[in-house]
């Protein structure tokens, strides 16, 4: 039955607290609160990573991160009697309507408690925010774009987060939904196991077309790692570009990401697919860092010792899950079993390194191609991430 | 028992301020060379802190008609103008000026000071005097000694003059009174709007224009002339220790007001009169203020080249559209580095700290004469551009644009510099809610305490668990500039402290006035 979707939302919306207040993040005070406000609310949950403090912090602040040279954020938080209960953030994004011609804001950073009428205050909050910049949709969650991590967990709740992607309590969804919201897209997560054979026929297809293409591949040179870089970049802009949600970086976005990554990046699981000495794709699979990041309880200091850290770097020794985070192949060169062959080597690696499997993720979900390609591997599905969206 | 003295011994702020080697004033010059370029304590500076606008002191044709008045009167008149101080030459002044400025008459006094104590004598009790709140201490002063009620309206607020003269009594007589150029920050009071409001609310306009006359206005006469109202300012004032080249001050108007004063004024009457000398330096700079208009000229052209040259460093010149140019510097310790740096560097400007200006506006103030080189200039320029990066006040690189300023030149009508919003937008009030007090820590539970302390090691342990080869390269350049500036540290920890306790010492004060 179709009902008219004003009325509809209108009166389902769920009615907000009196006793809840929902204010902009001004003061410094505010910003620890929003960035601490989640360690309570997640403590038990065998499956959250607590992410670290400063890093958080780093990434709220402008001179830290790239996208906010750009990107405006307004930061909300809910409080029902001084007690932190929800948080959200607005995003702006004039890349994302610039490259796609929309008017569209993004909410991102969403958390709370089980409770339909702090969200709604929250949203509310938000919603207002976007209207004010003149936006008429809002999708979410973004924090802040889909260069970086995208998604409402909607299904596999029962594993650990991989490194850079969004987890949450399983109430989340009905939250959103019980706000307006609607699915937007549906990301995959895929399961792969290192010990797993692959299937001998991708093997073969992939073996001759890498003799026919002339196809060759080799680990990034950490050593040129600005040269790399800049390589990677024009596989990625150009890789990406007819994808749903894609926002092509800014230099400065890429180089912090790339920064960031080399943290934890294991050159050998970085792979550079070149024909005839021209890159022409690329995968990065990053050790899963999120395993020794739990060790940490996200601090790297308790008491002014340096325990987290120690608890950091001991765990980091012990990772034996990885993250395929992207695989990109330039325009002209698909279809040619690039990506299998990158699978494949990916694979092999990780094996010949110890690890014994991870995941691979985010894809879209009507990216039949790259699915079917993954799930031909061996990949299972695991998780789906889900981006909402709400007219303002 | 207390003593009269008590405060005196108790005064610590200048011991504080000569043992850390700060301290700025009443410095002595042992020579000068042409005025522009003077030695103080044994080295050569370059003088951009007198208001010798016309740089006529050093004039050969000033000085020699001083040395020949002094020849033919002697060094003094010994006495006071009513009864046995006054020479042919007082009379000639006063005659000269009449005319210069438009008047029917003008009384000449033996200071700037006094000359605005004079104005006490026409203020009686029933009269209402209103004052703009940065006026110069001389017209404070002059005021509280006469009878009149002082009613002070915000700097160049007009609009609260406005309402302090709709709510002063209707039938009363009334004043307005204004400095022309305010002699710190360098902006034009708003006349016309003054001038309106006087028609209105049926006042009387005194201008002083002591750092205007001579320097302002197609003939030099001063604020007055360059807005076109000299038929509207009933009074004006001057001084002679600026663009005169000498001491004292005139008082210029209506026959009758200047007679009364004449004869009533206590500054005038029982202080000894203007010596020969000074008389006869100022009636010689007069009449090279009539006749070489083109040392004006020159001095604007030179205070536009100072403010746009400070502007495109990134220093922030204010709300100046003379040569009387700020640059502003905020704290009011590292003015004080500043400045001594300068004094250093072979630039002597001075320090402006509060009360003279409002708290966190601490300024160096520098002012130009018509006959400063343009080498000169451009020295001063790059000694500022180096002092300011090092004690950082400007960016390490320049900006890539600045807003130029208007110059107040006749015909134009500029009276203030609106660019400068930043100025004006930092109040009082968003500076103290910066830095940590002892009020604050001392309301902070040790726990808090301990989560800041403890807060600020992982901050510390996440920069430097991120420090990758590529920040440690750029460490080597950052810490070959620290070691540039290391001269400054104990400078910088200075500043902190002093600052941390004037803080501290405030807000005791604050709470002390909130109990009486």
């Amino acid at each position: 039955m179709a009902l008219p979707a004003e009325s509809s939302t209108a009166a389902a919306l769920p009615a907000i607290p009196p006793d809840v207040t929902v204010t902009p993040v001004r003061s410094s005070a505010d910003k620890t609160a929003f960035i601490r406000m989640v360690y309570p609310l997640y403590r038990g949950d065998p499956n959250w990573v607590p992410p670290l403090e400063m890093e958080r912090k780093d990434f709220l602040d402008p001179r830290k991160n790239a996208f906010l040279e750009f990107g405006e954020v307004e930061l909300f938080l809910a409080r029902r009697g001084g007690e932190v209960v929800g948080r959200i953030a607005a995003v702006k994004d004039p890349h994302y309507n610039e490259f796609h011609g929309t008017n569209d804001g993004f909410f991102g950073l969403f958390e709370c408690v089980n409770d339909a009428g702090v969200a709604r205050a929250l949203f509310d909050a938000a919603a207002q925010w976007l209207r004010a910049q003149g936006f008429v949709n809002v999708l979410g969650p973004m924090n802040f774009s889909t260069n970086h991590e995208v998604g409402l967990l909607v299904d596999g709740f029962s594993t650990p987060a991989a490194i850079m992607t969004t987890y949450n309590p399983p109430y989340y969804g009905a939250l959103i939904e019980a706000c307006g919201f609607t699915k937007a897209k549906d990301l995959f997560s895929f399961e792969l196991s290192a010990s797993a054979e692959p299937p001998e026929k991708v093997v073969r297809i992939a073996e001759k077309m890498r003799q026919r293409e002339g196809i060759t591949v080799r680990c990034v040179n950490l050593k040129d790692f600005p040269a790399e870089v800049v390589r990677l970049k024009e596989i990625y802009n150009s890789a990406w570009e007819k994808n749903w949600g894609f926002v092509p970086m800014t230099d400065r976005e890429f180089d912090h990401l790339a920064r960031d990554m080399k943290q934890v990046v294991r050159p050998e699981l970085v792979l550079i697919a070149e024909v005839k000495g021209e890159p022409v794709a690329f995968s990065i699979t990053l050790p899963d860092a999120n395993e020794a990041l739990k060790a940490a309880n996200g601090r790297l200091t308790s008491y002014g010792l340096p325990i987290g850290l120690v608890k950091l770097l001991l765990a980091s020794r012990k990772i034996r899950r990885l993250r395929l985070v992207t695989l990109g192949i330039k325009e002209g060169y698909r279809r040619r079993g690039i990506d299998a062959i990158l699978y494949l080597d990916t694979l092999r690696t990780a094996r010949r390194l110890g690890y014994e499997g991870g995941e691979i993720s985010w894809t879209l979900e009507d990216n039949h191609l790259v699915n079917r390609a993954i799930e031909s591997m061996g990949g299972k599905r695991s998780k789906t991430h889900r981006v909402y969206q709400r007219p303002l | 028992m207390s003593d009269v003295f008590d405060k005196c011994r108790s005064w610590k702020d200048y011991r504080i301020a000569k043992a850390t080697g700060l301290y700025p004033y009443f410095r002595s010059i042992e020579a000068s060379h042409g005025a522009t370029e003077v030695e103080i304590e044994g080295r050569r500076v370059i003088m951009v802190g007198s208001n010798n606008y016309l740089g006529l002191s050093a004039d050969p044709r000033v000085k020699e008609a001083a040395i020949k008045a002094v020849e033919k009167f002697g060094t003094t008149c010994s006495g006071s103008r009513l009864l046995n101080g006054t020479l042919a030459l007082h009379e000639e002044l006063e005659v000269r000026l009449a005319r210069f400025l438009n008047r029917e008459s003008a009384l000449v006094i033996s200071t700037g000071f006094q000359t605005n104590l004079a104005l006490s004598s026409i203020l009686g009790r029933h009269d209402i005097v209103f004052s703009d709140r940065q006026n110069h201490a001389s017209l404070v002063d002059g005021i509280r000694l006469g009878f009149a009620t002082e009613r002070k309206f915000r700097h160049n607020d007009l609009d609260h003059l406005e309402q302090l003269l709709a709510a002063a009594e209707p039938d009363s007589a009334k004043l307005i009174v204004t400095d022309g150029v305010f002699s710190m920050e360098g902006d034009l009071c708003n006349l016309p709007r003054i001038v309106e409001l006087a028609k209105k609310y049926n006042a009387r306009v005194m201008t002083d224009d002591a750092h205007s006359m001579g320097v302002l206005g197609e003939k030099g006469r001063g604020v007055p002339e360059y807005f076109g109202l000299e038929a509207e300012t009933d009074l004006v004032m001057g001084t002679f220790s600026k663009s005169f080249a000498s001491l004292g001050g005139v008082l210029a108007g209506p026959f009758e007001v200047i007679n009364y004063i004449r004869h009533k004024a206590r500054s005038v009457i029982f202080s000894a009169s203007m010596t020969p000398a000074s008389i006869a330096a100022a009636l010689k700079s007069l009449e090279i203020i009539e006749a070489e208009p083109e040392r004006r000229a020159r001095l604007l052209d030179i205070a536009e080249k100072m403010h746009n040259g400070f502007r495109a460093m990134g220093f922030d010149t204010g709300v100046s559209v003379t040569p009387v140019v700020p640059v502003h510097i905020g704290d009011q310790v590292k003015c004080f580095r500043f400045w001594k740096a300068l004094h250093e560097a072979g630039v002597f400007a001075n320090p402006v700290i509060p009360p003279a200006v409002e708290a966190g506006h601490a300024l160096i103030r520098t002012s130009y004469m018509a006959t400063h080189t343009d080498a000169q200039l451009d020295r001063v320029l790059d000694t500022f551009e180096t002092i300011g990066r090092r004690l950082g006040v400007i960016p390490e690189t320049r900006p890539t644009v600045y807003e130029p300023v208007k110059i107040a030149r006749p015909g134009t009508g500029v009276r203030s510099n609106r660019a400068s919003e930043k100025w004006a937008a930092g109040s009082a009030g968003q500076l103290a809610a910066k830095g940590l007090t002892l009020e604050q820590l001392s309301r902070m539970s040790s726990r808090e305490m301990a989560g800041k302390l403890f807060d600020a090691v992982e901050q510390l342990t996440w920069r430097a668990a991120n420090l990758q080869p590529a920040d440690l390269r750029k460490l080597g350049g950052a810490s070959m500039r620290l070691w540039e500036k290391r001269g400054e540290l104990p400078g910088l920890l200075l500043e902190k402290g002093a600052n941390f306790f004037m803080r501290n010492g405030h807000d005791q004060n604050n709470s002390q006035a909130e109990r009486n």
